[in-house]
């Protein structure tokens, strides 16, 4: 059973800075192929902000805070809700909260949702929700 | 400004090193994307694609057709599970125009048929 006392933990926010190095790998990795994306102070891919969350606070790290094993962990929903353009060379505010944690089916599931904000200098740029799937009953290995 | 009815993309197949260079891309280094012993041992017959590598093919969609500076809002709900060596298809809809921004729904699957991921996007008008 996950601990339901870690529902509203905010991570405490930090500062990323986009480097273009890293935008180039994701649009390579990704296939991105708008020339807009490989100008120098280009607007990053639409999803690429998950990629800088790892910089910041990964889910992998939240998932080992609530004593999940990444075992059988599946990514369930995912969204972006994009305020402001985010741009190669910005400096990122990131914090992260566990917004819910809920079981399905008897307890066999439990999906942990979070919440990801992304502001450049205190304005709310844009913002994320990650919805994780845990399989409880999964054979351990 | 008008807006196509319908946006299509394949990607892939997915190869293994399509998934190491995008666990390095996106720092998701889970092995179940990358070991083919943990994918079985998770259920899976071969290493999982990342569902946010799937995300990212989707929303090629929108950024050949309109530039990423354009997407307001991509949202999308897993629905199954691609493996390495599957080839995924996109597709946008054109759901309605409203306040000048186009609504899409989304939609990833397999070639071979298995649904992946369901969702929407929201398309501003003109650059922000």
């Amino acid at each position: 059973m996950i601990d339901r006392g870690r529902i509203g933990y905010t991570t405490p926010p930090s500062a990323v800075t986009i480097d273009a190095w890293r935008v180039q790998l994701f649009c390579r990795a990704t296939g991105e192929t708008d020339p807009s994306a490989w100008s120098p102070h280009a607007v990053v891919p639409p999803t690429f902000l998950k990629a800088m969350e790892t910089e910041h606070y990964s889910s992998a790290a939240l998932l080992t805070l609530l004593d999940v094993p990444l075992h059988g962990v599946l990514h369930a929903e995912q969204s972006f809700d994009h305020h402001a353009p985010v741009r190669i060379g910005d400096e990122l505010q990131i914090e992260r909260r566990i917004e819910r944690i809920e079981d399905k089916k008897d307890g066999a599931l439990t999906f942990i949702t979070v919440d990801t904000n992304y502001r450049l200098a205190a304005r709310l740029a844009a913002r994320s929700r990650q919805v994780i799937l845990v399989r409880n009953r999964l054979p351990s290995t | 400004m008008t807006f196509p009815v319908r946006l299509t993309l394949r990607c892939g197949p997915v190869s293994a090193v399509d998934l190491a260079l995008f666990a390095a891309a996106s720092g998701d280094h889970n092995p179940l994307h990358l070991d083919a012993e943990v994918a079985r041992s998770a259920g899976f017959e071969r290493p999982v694609v990342h569902g946010m590598l799937t995300m990212a093919y989707a929303a090629r969609l929108f950024t050949q057709s309109f530039g990423a500076a354009r997407v307001r809002s991509l949202q999308t709900r897993f629905v199954g599970v691609a493996l390495l060596g599957d080839t995924i298809e996109l597709e946008a809809t054109l759901q309605r125009t409203e306040a000048g921004d186009a609504h899409y729904a989304l939609r990833a699957y397999t070639t071979a048929g298995t649904e992946l991921a369901a969702g929407t996007a929201q398309v501003a008008a003109a650059m922000p």
